[in-house]
C-alpha cells in the first residue's frame, strides 16, 4: 500500500512540472522550426515537380509525339463526324461515364501520391 | 521571441483538430502549454538543458507530423511525452553505440547524489533524481514520467524486464529516501 502511494506521488511529481521561464520563447522557436521545415518541403516538392515537368517535356519532344498528336488532331473532325453519325445504342459507354472514370482515376492517382508525400 | 496566445481557451483536442486542418498557430499553443513539461521530462531523464530543448523540439516536430494520430484517448501531454521519451532513449542508445546492455551501463554508473542528506529533507524531484544512477533515472522517468509500462520500458531500452524492474525499484527507494520517506509521503497522500 505504502509502495503504491509513493509511486502515485512520484507520478504526480512528474506531472507537476514547473513552467519554465522561457516557455514562450521555446514555443516560438519550435513553431519557427516547423515553418522552416514546411518551406523546405514545399521547395523540394516544387523543384521535383519542375524537374519532372522538364523531363516529361523533353521526352515528348524527343519522341516526336507532338507531330503524331498534330496528325491525330487533324483527323479528329472526321472521327467526330463519324461518331455523330452512329446511333447511341451502338456505343457501349456514354461520354459522361468516360469522364467520370477519368476523374476517378485522377483522384486515385492524387491520393496515391499524397500518401507518401505526407510522410516525406 | 514572445508569441501571441492562440485560442487560449480551447481544449487540447480542439487545438489538435485545428492542427490537422493545417493551423500551425494552434500547434504553437500546444507547445506553449506543454513545452515546459516535456523539457522537464528530458532533463529528469538525464539531458542537460540544451540537449533537453533540442530533444523536446524534435518531439514536438514529430508530434506535429503525427498529429492526425492523436485521438484524445489520453492527455496530449502524455502523448507527446511518450514521443519525447522514445526520442531520448533512441539517442541514449545511439550514444552508447547500442551494443552496451543496460546491465553494463549500470555497472559504469556514477552516483551523483550526496549521501549525507537527512531523510526528512524535502528536496524537489529534480534534485532527488540527481541521486539516481543514469539507468535508474532513465527507467524511473520512462515509467513514471512518460507513462511506459515496465515491459514497454524494457522493450525501448532493449533490456530484460527483470533488469528494468530492479532499476525502477532501486530508483524509487532512493527517491523515497531523498523526498522525505514515509512521513512526507503520508502528508502528501492526505493532501492529495
Amino acid at each position: 500500500m505504502a509502495e503504491t502511494l509513493f509511486e502515485l506521488r512520484v507520478e504526480r511529481l512528474f506531472a507537476e512540472a514547473p513552467s519554465l521561464a522561457d516557455a514562450e520563447a521555446f514555443a516560438g522557436r519550435t513553431l519557427e522550426r516547423i515553418s522552416r521545415g514546411w518551406l523546405a518541403r514545399r521547395a523540394v516538392i516544387g523543384s521535383m515537380g519542375v524537374l519532372g515537368g522538364l523531363i516529361g517535356g523533353f521526352e515528348v519532344v524527343s519522341t516526336g509525339a507532338l507531330g503524331q498528336f498534330s496528325g491525330l488532331v487533324a483527323q479528329a473532325p472526321g472521327w467526330l463526324a463519324h461518331a455523330a453519325s452512329l446511333s447511341p445504342a451502338v456505343l457501349p459507354l456514354d461520354l459522361r461515364a468516360v469522364a467520370a472514370a477519368v476523374v476517378l482515376a485522377l483522384v486515385g492517382v492524387a491520393y496515391g501520391l499524397a500518401r507518401p508525400m505526407r510522410g516525406f | 521571441m514572445a508569441q501571441r496566445q492562440h485560442r487560449p481557451g480551447a481544449h487540447d483536442l480542439e487545438l489538435a483538430a485545428l492542427c490537422v486542418a493545417g493551423d500551425r498557430l494552434a500547434f504553437g499553443e500546444l507547445v506553449r502549454r506543454h513545452g515546459s513539461a516535456v523539457r522537464a521530462l528530458m532533463r529528469r531523464m538525464g539531458a542537460d538543458a540544451t540537449m533537453a530543448d533540442d530533444l523536446a523540439q524534435d518531439a514536438f516536430l514529430a508530434a506535429f507530423e503525427q498529429i492526425a494520430e492523436f485521438r484524445g484517448e489520453g492527455p496530449f501531454r502524455a502523448w507527446v511525452s511518450r514521443i519525447a521519451a522514445r526520442i531520448y532513449v533512441r539517442r541514449w542508445r545511439r550514444e552508447r553505440r547500442s551494443a552496451l546492455s543496460i546491465e553494463e551501463a549500470a555497472t559504469g554508473d556514477i552516483e551523483t547524489g550526496g549521501g549525507g542528506l537527512a531523510a526528512d529533507a524535502r528536496l524537489d524531484l529534480d534534485e532527488a533524481m540527481k541521486s539516481l544512477s543514469e539507468t535508474e533515472r532513465l527507467c524511473v522517468s520512462l515509467c513514471y514520467g512518460a507513462g511506459f509500462s515496465h515491459a514497454e520500458a524494457a522493450a525501448a531500452l532493449n533490456a530484460p524486464l527483470g533488469t528494468v524492474k530492479s532499476h525502477v525499484k532501486r530508483g524509487l527507494d532512493k527517491l523515497k529516501s531523498r523526498l522525505g520517506g514515509e512521513a512526507a509521503q503520508d502528508r502528501s497522500s492526505i493532501r492529495g
